[in-house]
């Protein structure tokens, strides 16, 4: 093989591997303070699934596995119900600005979590089953309204073991867990 | 050849042998209408069906009071509890509130109120029960001086080729109320399973001061799985186990409830900081605990395993807000590794080790 064509065949290698390459999962602002961050509020989660207890779920793990990093102080969802009630957001799961605004002012927190359950439970292909779980959360900065932290993770699914062997994966709950400790990573990282 | 004086000796011995004998024949037959003179006794409550199906709570409660009679606790009769609960229309036996205790101290003489639940009733293989008692004192505040849980199932020792299997539901029962009917008179306490949690899933703000007592309400958990009466059985373990402690004076679940009624707190979505400051201020207390329950699940049938998940928060008075909070979810089978050893049958005794667990290691320092 002639020397010159070295470098292209290269090039093209590298362009081939950075197309396999995922999107990336993770945004955060670059301009933005998170050690000013002390108190957290989580709102009610969207729930995109047929389980209808699967946002309050999530959201139980995620108030949980946060409050126990001892990184921030989670407000607890009593509270968070009271603030919500008394600004009367009509759609906690999506707040506007304002409504932001004047809930963290309630609660006093310094920054509220939105988030969406896109996915869980159990996902079928041909004769395999397997529990799967797809979360999506974001950071908002109560003064301006702005989203400072965004991620997104999937975690379960129908791995080669379950289409070799079956056995229906992990249990719903170990996988909640470890897709929230996965998203609580990437807001630390 | 004996003398004439050991040989009366002798006769004498056998004499007292022989009616030491026929004491518990005696007591054996006692009946709660039997009880006599109940002043200073205690009265043992109806008991409160949380199982979610039906349970004999009559047949249960008497095998409990005579059980206890037979132990030497004296018990109020019947027939005079239920004058007294007639007299003052008394339907909630889930707990008693100040007023009620008062009266009844006043009224009967009792000096303790037994209040019994009934966590699990399943007669189809393997027969299981769980019950839950505690020793409540008639003074002017309600004082919980003992509590005490047994959760017992038919294959809870399957043994070799299952000959350790029970499956008389009769016998699981009686089983059940002998323990616990120890346990209360402090023959033998119940041990409590060992359930190992996960370290990233308690949070402690800072350890509790040492040698400090504390005031805890418990508040029911919410129930969001599909129980029932999950909420209030969480409720029980956590107070169990920090009546267990010794550092945490608990207040009675009654007296909060009838504190939660009288000043109509309606918690849709879990304690907020108004209403925690309410209630402290009302029942005078430093902590207030208080949770949801996701899961609690018995399945059906010998290799079922339970299912418990559940979140508690504690909310502290002078700093108003959470010092501790732990989340976690175990299945019965979580320990096990071979053969079935460590495997947890019930999920009451899942419950109660997970939250034994949880107070042990942090609070319990």
């Amino acid at each position: 093989m002639p020397k010159r064509w070295i470098p292209p065949i290269i090039t093209l290698v590298l362009l081939a591997l950075a197309g396999c390459a995922g999107p990336a999962e993770v945004y955060r602002d670059a301009n933005m303070d998170f050690g000013a961050l002390h108190t957290v509020a989580i709102m009610p989660l969207a729930n995109l699934t047929r389980e209808t207890s699967a946002a309050e779920r999530v959201r139980d793990v995620f108030t949980t596995k946060l409050l126990a990093t001892g990184a921030l102080y989670v407000i607890p969802p009593g509270e968070v119900a009271r603030g919500i009630s008394r600004v009367g957001i009509s759609n906690p799961v999506a707040p506007s600005t304002e409504e932001l605004t004047k809930v963290a002012g309630v609660i006093k927190a310094d920054a509220v979590i939105t988030g969406t359950v896109k996915e869980y439970g159990e996902v079928r292909s041909g004769s395999s089953a397997a529990n799967s779980i797809s979360l999506s959360f974001q950071l908002l900065e109560t003064q301006t309204g702005k989203v400072v932290w965004s991620a997104s993770t999937t975690m379960g699914g129908i791995g080669i073991t379950d289409r070799l062997f079956g056995g229906g994966g992990e249990p719903m709950n170990d996988i909640t867990e470890r897709a929230v400790n996965d998203a609580i990573k990437k807001l630390f990282q | 050849m004996p003398s004439r004086n050991s040989f009366s000796s002798l006769v004498a011995l056998l004499l007292v042998l022989l009616v030491a004998g026929c004491a518990p024949l005696r007591r054996a037959a006692w009946t709660g209408d039997e009880a006599g003179n109940a002043e200073g006794g205690v009265a043992i409550l109806p008991l409160q069906n949380l199982s979610g199906g039906t349970a004999p709570v009559t047949e249960l409660r008497q095998e409990l009071a005579r059980r206890l009679a037979l132990r030497g606790m004296k018990i109020l009769p019947e027939a005079q509890l239920e004058q007294f609960m007639a007299r003052h229309r008394l339907r909630y036996v889930g707990g008693i509130d100040a007023a009620t205790a008062q009266a009844l101290r006043r009224e009967t003489g009792a000096r303790g109120v037994l209040i019994t639940e009934v966590e699990l009733y399943r007669t189809p293989f393997p027969p299981r029960v769980a019950l839950t008692s505690r020793l409540v004192t008639t003074e002017e505040t309600p004082r919980i001086v003992h509590m005490e849980s047994v959760a017992l199932s038919g294959n809870d020792a399957p043994g070799l080729l299952g000959v350790g299997l029970v499956r008389r539901p009769q016998e699981v029962t009686d089983r059940a109320i002998q323990l616990l009917a120890e346990a209360l008179t402090g023959e033998k306490p119940q041990p409590i399973p060992r359930v190992s949690l996960g370290s990233d899933s308690v949070y402690l703000a800072r350890p509790l001061e040492p040698g400090r007592s504390y005031r805890v309400a418990v508040l029911p958990f919410f129930d969001k799985g599909n129980h029932g009466y999950a909420g209030e059985i969480l409720a029980l373990h956590f107070i169990g186990e920090l009546v267990r402690q010794g550092r945490f004076q608990v207040i009675e679940p009654g007296t909060v409830r009838e504190d939660l009624l009288r000043y109509r707190i309606i918690m849709e979505d879990g304690v907020s900081l108004a209403d925690a400051e309410l209630l402290f201020g009302m029942l005078s207390t430093d902590l207030i605990l208080t949770g949801e329950v996701n899961d609690f699940e018995d399945l059906q049938g010998a290799q079922a395993a339970p299912k418990v998940d559940f979140s508690a928060l504690l909310l502290e008075r002078s700093s108003r807000r959470a010092v501790w909070s732990m989340g976690d979810h175990r299945t019965g089978m979580d320990r096990v590794r071979f053969f079935d050893i460590g495997r947890i049958v019930t999920a009451s005794a899942l419950a109660a080790g997970m939250v034994h667990q949880a107070v042990e290691e942090s609070l319990g320092r």
